[in-house]
């Protein structure tokens, strides 16, 4: 097996750890994470493998369910921002001309706009709840994606076989669902990793910050929790470490698969590894 | 009955360093079950003439003139109606295979397309219809070919793909653009063959460098130069006795005929020459060349040339 394979299998292991977690985050937890477990700063012991918190919360049952709220996080925003990007990628490379400059001026002022402070005001407006953040970053981080994608598809709809497919008398949507898409599939997915984890660490950010949805615990909020109840103070490691962990292996798990995707899929960076 | 009839068709690309006139005054008509043979250097305007019938040029091309498929001006329709058409009605073999299919879609799905856009069918029914398809273009396991991708196709088998898309709805008139280029001797050989056969049954405009396999398919030609059509008639009339030096030259420039290049090479699209626009490669050139501009002339009912000569 090559260093890359062997990078791509780690990552995938290491994410599908994450979403087994996830999954069955109820099979795997000893208490329910928001229920007082015993008594309040309590220092590991088997009962409480990361002892608990200030409210007497057992830290590992709630870093377990962390899990949970971060993933979906990272997915709605991958989700939305991805497809809102790719279609609007396509839109404005497959006409090219005034839709395209369009397109692209727009984008240059949007993308001058700093895309967290913005999402910070933009979350005062709302109640804050994980679907409504995950939706509010995919929107704002969707312009990210559609340069990389135009560009693509500029080249794409240059291509003989568009103009095969527009003689049997297709339609431009036809063209560009049924040809140029399926073109960009590759494109997408590195896209789709590393949006998902860009979001994912935005999320515990925006926890950590005192925004996350107060009815679900991730890991934002637990850190946040650690520094506010006297977790840093008294040097409760195993309340601030842990949930810092797990981001960290996400996170690396996920820009590890998008790295070596992305040498799979370009041919040009796979020669200059050799 | 014609089926396709150009009058007076100009075509331009505008571009920064001028006008790009790629097709003038074009005057063109192609009966009902005939085959006409479009020669001509490369960069003439015969792809562009294709492209002009299909309305396929990039949105900014100007376009004067008409053309008359089965008496409707094909110019006039809004682009809905004209996509009805194309594939079912008017289909085109593009120039170069190895571009010309998608790469990540199987060759059947592909000749499926075309099918379920026009005909309805479903997808297990118009792929059937492709492996049929596939046969008739004398792919060897139809069955199995038609699973494969592009790139698992020789280039032969890919043209013979090409055809089997531009026929899957059965059009009554097909463009088939350069479809021997690229192709060593003998598959070019088959490929002519099963094109000649296709002319048999269909109306055909056939683009092409090759003169030897516009002789063999084709009832007419018609000589492209620098955007016009400079000689028009029958097959045997044109290549056995050429009016235009443009045509004669091209025919001697063949190996059999020994080979003779035609000097200099064709004028700028964007900066035509007035008067004639071959004369300053053509040997016998007068001085009223150079004066006027040539007009299309009929020598006789199936024959037409455009040079001064015949004045």
């Amino acid at each position: 097996m090559s260093k890359k394979n062997l990078a791509m299998s780690v990552s995938i292991a290491i994410f599908a750890i994450y979403l087994l977690i996830a999954l069955f985050a109820p099979l795997l937890t000893p208490y329910d994470p928001f229920i007082i477990a015993g008594g309040i700063y309590e220092e590991p012991s088997p009962e409480h493998l990361l002892g608990t918190n200030d409210l007497a919360q057992d830290i590992f049952s709630q870093l377990i369910y962390g899990t949970r709220a971060t993933l979906l996080l990272g997915f709605t925003g991958a989700i939305l921002s991805v497809s809102i990007g790719t279609a609007i990628g396509i839109v404005s490379g497959y006409y090219g001309g005034r839709v395209d400059e369009f397109i692209t001026r727009t984008l240059d002022i949007v993308m001058t706009i700093p895309t967290f402070p913005l999402l910070l005001v933009m979350m005062m407006f709302f109640t804050p709840g994980i679907y409504v953040t995950g939706i509010l970053m995919g929107l704002l981080g969707s312009a990210r994606g559609v340069r990389v994608i135009r560009s693509q598809v500029l080249s794409i709809a240059q291509m003989n076989f568009i103009t095969g497919v527009k003689v049997m008398g297709a339609s431009d949507l036809y063209v560009m669902a049924k040809h140029v898409l399926p073109n960009l599939l590759s494109l997408v997915t590195v896209q789709f990793v590393f949006s998902a984890q860009h979001f994912m660490v935005m999320g515990i950010g925006l926890g950590f910050l005192g925004l996350g949805d107060s009815n679900v615990i991730d890991w934002g909020q637990m850190i946040d929790r650690a520094y506010q109840n006297g977790g840093v103070i008294n040097g409760l490691w195993w309340w601030l470490i842990p949930p810092g962990m797990a981001v960290t292996f996400l996170s690396l798990s996920l820009a590890l698969f998008g790295y070596s995707m992305e040498d799979e899929i370009n041919p040009r960076m796979k020669l200059t590894r050799i | 009955m014609d089926i396709i009839r150009i009058k007076n068709l100009n075509a331009g690309f505008p571009t920064k360093r001028g006008l790009v006139r790629a097709a003038t005054s074009v005057d063109l008509t192609i009966r009902e079950g005939e085959c006409l043979g479009l020669i001509g250097e490369s960069g003439c305007g015969k792809t562009v003439l294709g492209m002009t019938i299909m309305r396929l040029l990039q949105p900014n091309t100007i376009i004067s003139g008409e053309i008359f498929y089965k008496g409707q001006n094909l110019l006039a329709l809004k682009e809905e109606e004209m996509r009805k058409l194309r594939g079912k009605e008017l289909g085109m073999i593009l120039q170069n295979s190895t571009t010309s299919l998608n790469p990540v879609l199987s060759v059947g799905d592909q000749i499926a397309e075309g099918i379920i856009l026009h005909e309805g069918l479903r997808k297990k029914e118009a792929r059937e219809k492709a492996t049929e398809l596939l046969e008739k273009v004398q792919i060897k396991n139809a069955a199995v070919m038609s699973k494969r991708y592009p790139h698992e196709f020789s280039g032969g088998m890919r043209e013979r793909a090409m055809i089997a898309i531009a026929l899957a709805c059965s059009p009554s008139f097909v463009i088939a653009d350069e479809p021997t280029t690229g192709l060593d001797n003998r598959t070019m050989k088959g490929v002519i063959s099963l094109l000649a056969e296709v002319a048999k049954s269909k109306s055909m405009l056939f683009i092409t460098h090759d003169l030897a396999a516009a002789s063999e398919i084709c009832d007419t030609i018609a000589v492209m130069y620098a955007g016009e059509i400079v000689e028009w008639g029958d097959v045997d009339e044109v290549f056995s006795a050429p009016l235009h030096p443009y045509t004669s030259g091209l025919l001697n420039s063949l190996p059999e005929r020994g080979f003779i290049a035609i000097p200099g090479s064709s004028p700028s699209l964007i900066d035509l020459p007035g008067g004639c626009r071959f004369k300053e490669r053509c040997a016998c050139s007068e001085e009223r060349c150079a004066r006027a501009h040539p007009l299309m002339k009929e020598i006789s009912s199936s024959h037409k040339v455009r040079c001064h000569r015949y004045d």
